[in-house]
């Protein structure tokens, strides 16, 4: 019996939300711009997919094409990556356009990411784009807004909430009522539209769908649906608080606005705010400063390398390098490597521990802010997030040592300490080794990575559930009647 | 009119309103503040980092100039004007200093800064956001219930029968509300000298008198839906609705066409293809690359080619071919980003929020606009030190001879002019356009007021 009131409240906050035809064509707004971002966030991921595949392959042929010659000027001919696009993106543009997408590798040197699309942007990159995830984070829960802040303030205002309390209804089984009643106007929108935008991304891959992203479409479904249930009981929870639906309505879209616009930015200005980064001159020039504290190879003086030599010379019992049977240059420029990489991974680590510092702030303020919750959530579960990027980066410079040390260990072992420079024809290495050192292939996080890098978010939103049922269980002894 | 003001000010929600964008606009003057800082810090740290790098090389490779100049690299700093704080821009994005070796440019010129993504993904609260964003919201707070609210509360039918002129009540409550905003407005801007130290000049005047036609603007959209005389639940559901197709869904939707419409697969190809240019030189007869040189560069056919497997001179053609092979590729590249900018601009025309934010970056330059031609000059700054260099690395001058201390951090100004007509006119159009609808349709309903 109980039961059947607060379903029966639900059912007909769902027919008189129907009745109004301004839903309609919001809906149908809302509808036209989901299949917009469907087909430009598809027209957008095929083109910069086919372009990326294009030049790593070319890069490869590239590489693979190289003639006979001395294995240092490969490890300067290097390779490059370019960062591929995940299929789920088209869901999700997440941070992609201030990523960056290609990073040359060779010896010696981290070269930066280039070339993302914010660096080819006018301001207008600025205003957002228009993706799935954006609708469902920004423009729905204001669409909630919309459809709810009368749920209770106008009944109240009409003297309708009156009648219904002098019918035996209780205060819980009116709030629960109204929440069910908003949650299942927002299933009836929600559920279509992401089993078709679902259904057309599908649709639209050319290759097999992974059960890793099986499983990351399904958890991107259930969380946007707490997401937005989050937001559908917000709105009764304001208009129940509301004395006129004019307060509800401005409250919700202050609240709205609060949430959605002012506290992300707010939370990430006091974050760059509080933890400076290091200009780029100035971590480059630590970097040096270390190398050359640690040993320099260019440095014609070094300690470091004067030791090594002599350590080798008395190991070998020899008077010169010249002497030695294998490529004194290349063990040099091993260790040299080896080094610069340490020195440098030393440094990004720090460097990166400033800015997950930095970021610290927009992470936790998903207690504050389900917004910020979704959207971190949204953006490792599409792999479109700064921790797929940092993956992408750390397997960029995984191969790029691993390119430098086998070309070097190459020099060591086939060039002769005679060769006077590597432009030299007579010490070149056969073409064939070229081909022997893989290309570079880029493995996409598990889903399991994602979830363990963004459980606060996850968590976060499991909080504002909990949260709001608790706050609709205290107001359901609190509320006002008249 | 007095009256109107006393009253309007008092009310509790303006009070909030107000203060809260004065906040926000405080806010934003400091993040301004703390940019230009950066800028300035990074500038310092270059050129003290340039000093410090140049020496040690001078002593490293006293003995070969053309492996000194392997290595080193020459700064060239985009000049920020101070206005830069009041609208960020591309400026976060793109950087302020560019770095470079006399080698190969296009290996070099768009390395990227170094750059908290989430930083820039998140967007700054500049006073632009605060202006273009925020204060369109407190216009429609202050005006969605103009004459609603009295219909509403019953006391329009006393207004009305007291006042021979209701159309002038209700341009009179609009003027209170548009002094009002304009005068906080108006009070940012003269905190914004002292707190930025910002010259108040003919530059500084346009950025305001731009600003002012914007929030003209949204009075004349706000004075148009409040022809309409619905009620206040109504217009605030409208011009909420109108600001977000303004402030989110227009441009956004544009950003994704502009971005499909002119994708730039010419960045990766100029960028793979300078390799080969450069690199395949190494496997082929020193006189085909030498021919090529000489060719571009005939000033420097009086040095010839030495003896043995390598020289400079040989190296540094080679490298100035993956230049010269990819010039195609390069100048498709900028032609691309060169319509990309003006599409955006011609399009943005239409949409005032868009036409505010490109214009404000341009004025500060802080835009693409000011990017490109900052990457032109980092082109033809590179050209200079190539040209300086080249001969005497290929006569083989003594590093010593040269003054290192003469090789400081050089400044590029953008100084291209605003086009104050392309500037103004779309604004005003809205205002004429909006301000008439309204006018008629009140004039035509006078008898609803």
């Amino acid at each position: 019996m109980i039961k059947n009131k607060k379903v029966h409240i639900a059912k007909l906050f769902w027919k008189i939300t129907f009745k109004n035809k301004a839903v309609y064509i919001l809906t149908f707004i809302v509808g036209i711009l989901l299949a917009y971002a469907v087909f430009s966030g598809w027209e957008n991921f095929k083109t910069q997919k086919e372009i990326r595949i294009k030049y790593q392959e070319q890069a490869r042929q590239d590489w693979l094409d190289n003639p006979d010659k001395h294995p240092h000027r490969m490890a300067h001919y290097g390779h490059y990556a370019f960062r591929p696009k995940t299929p789920l993106s088209v869901f999700d543009f997440g941070m992609e356009s201030f990523l960056g997408s290609s990073i040359f590798l060779e010896a010696h040197v981290q070269n930066p990411t280039n070339f993302s699309e914010a660096e080819f942007s006018t301001g207008m990159l600025r205003f957002g784009e228009i993706s799935i995830a954006m609708i469902l984070q920004i423009l729905l829960p204001l669409l909630i807004f919309f459809l709810g802040f009368q749920s209770i303030a106008s009944e109240r205002e009409n003297g309708t909430l009156k009648i219904l309390m002098s019918q035996g209804l209780s205060r819980k089984e009116l709030l629960e009522g109204k929440s069910l009643g908003m949650i299942l106007v927002m299933s009836t929108l929600y559920f279509p539209i992401i089993i078709i935008t679902v259904f057309l991304w599908a649709l639209l891959q050319e290759v097999n769908i992974s059960t890793d992203q099986v499983y990351r479409l399904l958890l991107i479904v259930v969380m946007y649906f707490v997401y937005l249930s989050v937001f559908c009981i917000i709105s009764v929870i304001i208009s129940a608080l509301s004395k006129t639906s004019k307060t509800a309505l401005t409250s919700s879209i202050g609240v709205w606005l609060l949430l959605t616009i002012l506290l992300p930015r707010a939370g990430q200005s006091l974050g760059s705010y509080l933890y400076q980064s290091p200009s780029k001159a100035k971590f480059n020039a630590q970097i040096e400063n270390d190398v050359v504290k640690t040993g320099d190879s260019h440095n014609p003086d070094d300690t470091h390398y004067q030791a090594l030599k002599d350590s080798i010379l008395e190991v070998y019992d020899v008077d010169s390098v010249t002497q030695l049977p294998f490529n004194y240059s290349g063990l040099v420029m091993k260790e040299g490597e080896k080094i610069t990489a340490e020195i440098h991974n030393d440094h990004l680590k720090r460097l990166r521990g400033i800015y997950a510092r930095q970021n610290s702030f927009s992470r936790y303020l998903a207690f504050i802010d389900p917004y910020m919750g979704i959207k971190n959530l949204s953006m490792a579960l599409t792999g479109t997030d700064y921790n797929s990027f940092m993956d992408f980066q750390d397997q960029a410079e995984q191969y790029r040592y691993h390119l430098a040390q086998s070309l070097n260990d190459l020099q060591i072992k086939h060039v002769s300490n005679s060769a006077k420079s590597s432009a030299d024809p007579d010490y070149a290495l056969d073409k064939k080794h070229w081909g022997m050192i893989e290309d570079f292939k880029y493995q996409p996080l598990q889903i399991g990575m994602a979830l363990r890098s963004e459980l606060i978010s996850f968590l976060s939103l499991l909080f504002w559930v909990l949260l709001l049922v608790l706050t609709l269980n205290r107001l359901s002894k609190t509320i006002k009647i008249l | 009119m007095k009256l109107l003001f006393i009253n309007f000010i008092r009310s509790n929600s303006v009070e909030i309103g107000l203060s809260f964008i004065v906040l926000a606009g405080i806010i934003s003057l400091l993040v301004g503040k703390q940019h230009i800082e950066k800028i300035n810090r990074s500038i310092d740290e270059t050129a003290r980092y340039q000093q410090e790098h140049i020496e040690r090389h001078a002593e490293y490779n006293k003995d070969d100039l053309g492996l000194m100049l392997y290595y080193i690299k020459f700064s060239l700093v985009n000049s920020t004007p101070a206005l830069n704080a009041l609208s960020i821009g591309q400026r976060d994005v793109n950087p302020s200093v560019k770095s470079v070796t006399i080698r190969t440019l296009e290996a070099q010129k768009y390395d990227s800064d170094l750059n908290n993504p989430y930083n820039l993904f998140i967007g700054n609260i500049d006073f632009s956001f605060v202006l273009i964003f925020l204060f369109p919201l407190l216009i429609i707070s202050f005006t969605y219930n103009i004459i609603s609210e009295e219909k509403e509360s019953g006391i329009w039918k006393i207004i009305a029968v007291q006042s021979k002129n209701p159309l002038g009540f209700v341009l009179k409550s609009f003027g209170v509300r548009l002094l009002v905003t304009i005068g906080t407005l108006l009070f940012l801007y003269a905190i914004t000298v002292p707190i930025l130290g910002i010259a108040p000049d003919t530059t500084f005047l346009t950025f305001f008198l731009v600003s002012v036609l914007y929030i003209l603007v949204w009075f004349a959209i706000c004075f148009f839906v409040a022809s309409l005389q619905k009620s206040s639940n109504f217009n605030a559901i409208i011009l909420l609705s109108i600001w977000i197709l303004l402030v989110f869904v227009l441009p956004a939707a544009i950003n994704n066409d502009l971005q499909s419409r002119y994708p730039i697969p010419e960045a990766l190809e100029t960028t793979v293809k300078q390799r080969r240019g450069y690199h395949e030189k190494w496997d082929m007869d020193k006189e085909l690359t030498m021919d090529k040189f000489y060719a571009h560069y005939p000033q420097f056919k009086k040095f010839t080619l030495p003896e043995g497997d390598f020289s400079w001179l040989w190296y540094y053609a080679m490298q100035q071919m993956g230049d010269d092979e990819t010039s195609e590729q390069s100048t498709a590249l900028r032609e691309k980003l060169g319509q990309r900018n003006t599409a955006a601009s011609w399009i943005a025309q239409f949409i005032p929020t868009l036409h505010l934010q490109l214009s404000l970056n341009d004025i500060a330059k802080s835009g693409l606009d000011n990017q490109l031609h900052f990457l032109d000059e980092t082109g033809r700054f590179h050209e200079r030190l190539r040209l300086y260099f080249y001969p005497k690395i290929f006569s083989e001058a003594a590093v010593a001879s040269e003054n290192w201390d003469d090789f400081k951090v050089e400044v590029f100004s953008d100084e291209t002019p605003i086009n104050r007509t392309r500037l103004y006119t779309p604004l005003l159009i809205f205002i004429v356009l909006f301000g008439t609808l309204g006018w008629f349709i009140f004039k035509r309903k006078v008898h609803l007021l």
